[in-house]
């Protein structure tokens, strides 16, 4: 009892110093960062997350990118004005915006090997990492957090690493209130838990009805990256995204000349292990496909291509 | 204690009232019409329900779910029911629990039964076909009805999941059904014999329904490579010993046509059918983590069309008037209600409803809404205003507005009802409304639940305003002596569970530890 206490509290301590420490520049250890790998996707976790796409605050996470005030005010006035009047108080302060939208996203980041490796590959682009275990999330912001004061000093316009952040959100709940429509070009999912029992699948982050959520926020032409070393999954990933209609699968051709691939492969922490261990590993790539004009004449059953 | 009426459905000039697992239908003046009775077998047999010749799809049925007998403190239930059985066997339950389990196990399963409630009636526009879902045990009843108030049962069928609210398409061949599980499963109205049931398989591998065939021989889905830990190791060492037994596992899948349109990772709470200009549709689904969802009509359903959202707590009642197709009005845990443009997936307006129900409690800080209905009663000099009304769980009273035109709600009226209303329906042609309300306390005690359940309120176009008729003018006409439910013995807990659920769906915010 002793024992786990003292664990507990030297990880306290430590996360405190890496989060009051402005000036480290060592990474964090993920040894204090430690948690169970299954999180049940059905419970209310204390999640904090915004009603919608409009009301989220971006301008923690990437700090680079937040709008200056002064040329914030005008299009925000111009804003409200149009905007029925919403006596709500999230009206009375819109949050700050950023100079562009949050294009690629990493469902299920794990300890963010990922966005390290694809932050210098997409300088441009903002990368968000979403994981839904408090601690996991706690390391991935503190390990940008350093890596972001490593490069201070950095004389491009654009910071290193000022492009990716992480955020704890549940998504297969609440995807749509971060995204809005076509806003994505990018979603990852690597090695999701691969939930073995049947009465689990439920639990999966690729399905049927999530598949539609995720044609949602990619834009036409985006792309789901997926890969995990469980043969049986691979398969229902791929059955599933092949069986949707607004996917359509990339060809081998198109995913080796996909650099994201080859990163995706041997960037993450699981690609690393499954490495170590010699495992396969299994990839599939789905291209979102141009929206459908609207097919639904009453009773007429007529199957798509 | 004797239940109320607790559902009603106006179709035409008859009106349909659910008592408990009971259909009865009236004429718009209350007189009694017919019943249809919940098998009576059902109360001491919940798997009984396969000797039902009529249509009994699935042979084997679970037993209705069992359910806490001790009272609560409201919350607790409220957690188990929103987390999927998954999560129920985690040893987080105390100790003291887990004996009243083993001892209901054995014991006072009779007791632990759910009533069989009827919680949603339907009828497709035609007024054809009246459709039914009882929550116990998932059944959607199809029922033909003749015009004149009579119903036939068609065929009843027990969904994989609780039915939480039906829609039928505007075609009126289709039920929409959302579950619990967060599911939306299409069926055809009309149960059809003709489909063997070989073709299952088939209907299943052509939908996309959610568990594509488990094999009959069973294979562990790791191997070696994909798992490390020693444990994990011999956890499939073991698995891959006790193969034999694992093949005994049954999945109970459903053997009537039934296919997967879309599905929410969240308790849905309610469904409706949009329709834009002559020929399209859309599904617009509610849920309980407080999302409005827009997705495209059949067969199209997979494609999300736009979300609703603003609602800061569950969602549970959502509305679309007749005389608007083009907005829709959702109410739930929040203070207000909210107005849409739904197609755009624009919030119109908010509404304040909290604070008419102060100034009649004012000790109540939260509200769950049970019920929206939106009507326009005929006046003379052509189009009268465009009436909401809403209900809130445990509020006697209606809360009435008037839609604008800009899609604002203005509040026009609370009008104070003696009990607390469950159900409210329109009666266009004589331009009422009849209410189905829990009675007051008085009520109760003179054992006159059933009789005073029903009230008529009539409008006033020369105000415009709403009247409470007097407590005749509900009374039911000519119901057989054997049918006033007032002798019926059930515990008062028995009631107010199966009446008020709403409320139940909020979050209570308690996380455990991680």
């Amino acid at each position: 009892m002793t024992a786990l206490k003292n664990k507990r509290q030297k990880r306290e301590e430590y996360r405190a110093a890496i989060q009051q420490d402005d000036g480290a520049t060592e990474l964090p250890r993920k040894k204090f960062y430690r948690q169970r790998a299954h999180a049940n996707p059905f419970s209310d976790h204390q999640l904090i997350y915004p009603p919608s796409p409009d009301h989220m605050d971006w301008s923690s996470l990437y700090p680079d990118y937040v709008v200056p005030e002064e040329e914030d005010a005008s299009p925000a006035e111009g804003q409200d004005a149009s905007a029925k009047e919403d006596e709500a108080s999230l009206a009375d302060k819109p949050p700050r915006r950023l100079t562009q939208d949050v294009e690629v996203a990493d469902i299920g980041c794990g300890f963010g090997g990922l966005l390290i490796a694809l932050a210098p590959v997409m300088p441009q682009t903002l990368i968000l990492g979403l994981e839904i275990r408090v601690s996991v999330t706690q390391y991935v912001q503190d390990r940008i957090k350093v890596l972001r004061q490593q490069n201070a000093a950095s004389p491009l316009p654009q910071k290193p690493y000022s492009n990716i952040a992480c955020l704890r959100a549940n998504t297969m709940k609440f995807l749509p209130n971060f995204f809005r429509k076509a806003q994505l070009s990018k979603i990852f999912i690597c090695f999701p838990d691969p939930h073995f029992k049947v009465r689990k699948h439920k639990q999966r982050i690729v399905s049927a009805t999530l598949n539609s959520e995720y044609a949602y926020v990619l834009r036409p032409g985006g792309v789901v990256y997926t890969i995990t070393d469980v043969p049986d999954l691979h398969e229902w990933m791929v059955g599933h995204f092949a069986k949707h209609l607004s996917f359509e699968r990339l060809t081998t051709e198109e995913e080796d000349a996909d650099p994201c691939v080859a990163i995706m492969r041997t960037e993450t922490e699981e690609g690393k292990k499954v490495e170590r261990h010699s495992g396969a590993k299994f990839v599939a790539c789905f291209r979102r496909k141009e929206e459908l004009p609207y097919e639904g004449e009453v009773g007429d059953v007529k199957m798509l291509e | 204690m004797a239940l109320p009426y607790s559902v009603l459905k106006v179709c035409g000039d008859i009106v349909f009232a659910a008592r408990g697992g009971d259909i009865y239908s009236f004429t718009t003046g209350l007189e009694y019409i017919s019943a249809w009775k919940y098998p009576v077998k059902q109360a001491n047999a919940p798997s009984g329900l396969s000797s039902e010749p009529a249509a009994s799809p699935a042979p084997e049925c679970p037993p209705a779910k069992r359910r806490r007998v001790e009272p609560e403190d409201g919350s607790a239930p409220a957690a188990q029911a929103a987390e999927p059985e998954t999560t129920e066997a985690k040893n987080k339950k105390p100790q003291q629990q887990q004996q009243q389990q083993q001892k209901r196990k054995t014991g006072h399963q009779k007791h632990t039964v759910e009533l069989p409630i009827i919680q949603g009636l339907y009828t497709t526009t035609d007024g054809r076909h009246v459709v039914a879902i009882t929550g116990s045990d998932k059944t959607i009843w199809v029922f033909e009805h003749d015009g004149a108030g009579n119903l036939k049962q068609l065929s009843q069928r027990m969904m994989p999941k609780r039915p939480c609210s039906l829609a039928i398409t505007p075609d009126n061949k289709t039920i929409l059904s959302a579950d619990k599980f967060g599911d939306v499963f299409a069926l055809p109205l009309i149960y059809s014999e003709q489909q063997p049931k070989e073709t299952d398989a088939s209907s299943a591998a052509s939908t996309p329904v959610s568990t594509p065939s488990t094999p009959q021989s069973f294979k562990p889905q790791a191997n070696e490579l994909t798992i490390h830990t020693k444990r994990n190791l011999k956890a499939l060492a073991n698995q891959k010993l006790g193969l034999k037994h694992a093949g005994s596992a049954k999945t109970v899948e459903p053997v009537f046509e039934h296919t997967l349109l879309l599905g929410h990772v969240s308790m849905l709470t309610a469904i409706a059918v949009a329709t834009k200009g002559d020929s399209r549709y859309y599904i617009i689904t509610a849920d309980r983590d407080e999302h409005i969802r827009v997705s495209r009509g059949m067969p199209q359903a997979h494609m999300i069309e736009g979300f609703c959202l603003g609602h800061d707590e569950f969602v549970s009642r959502l509305c679309i008037p007749d005389t608007r197709p083009e907005v829709l009005i959702s109410g739930g845990g929040d203070d207000d209600l909210f107005v849409w443009d739904w197609a755009a997936g624009k919030p119109l307006a908010k509404t304040n409803l909290l604070g008419h129900v102060q100034k009649l409690l004012p000790a109540i800080n939260k509200i769950a809404v049970i019920r929206i209905l939106a009507c326009r009663p005929r006046q003379e000099d052509g189009n009268g205003p465009a009436w909401v009304f809403a209900v809130c769980e445990r509020i006697p009273a209606l809360f009435a507005y008037e839609l604008l035109q800009d899609g604002t709600l203005q509040h026009r009226q609370t009008i104070p009802t003696p009990g607390n209303p469950l159900d409210v329906e329109f009666l266009e042609s004589s331009s009422q409304l009849l209410l189905a309300m829990d009675p007051d306390a008085a009520a109760r005690e003179e054992g006159n639940v059933t009789s005073s359940s029903l009230r008529v309120l009539s409008y006033e176009p020369a105000t415009a305003s709403w009247q409470l008729a007097d407590n005749e003018s509900g009374r039911v006409k000519g119901l057989p002596v054997a049918d006033d439910g007032d002798a019926a013995v059930l515990s008062a807990e028995d009631v107010q569970r199966a009446l008020y659920t709403t409320e139940s769906l909020r979050k209570t915010n308690s996380e455990p530890a991680e």
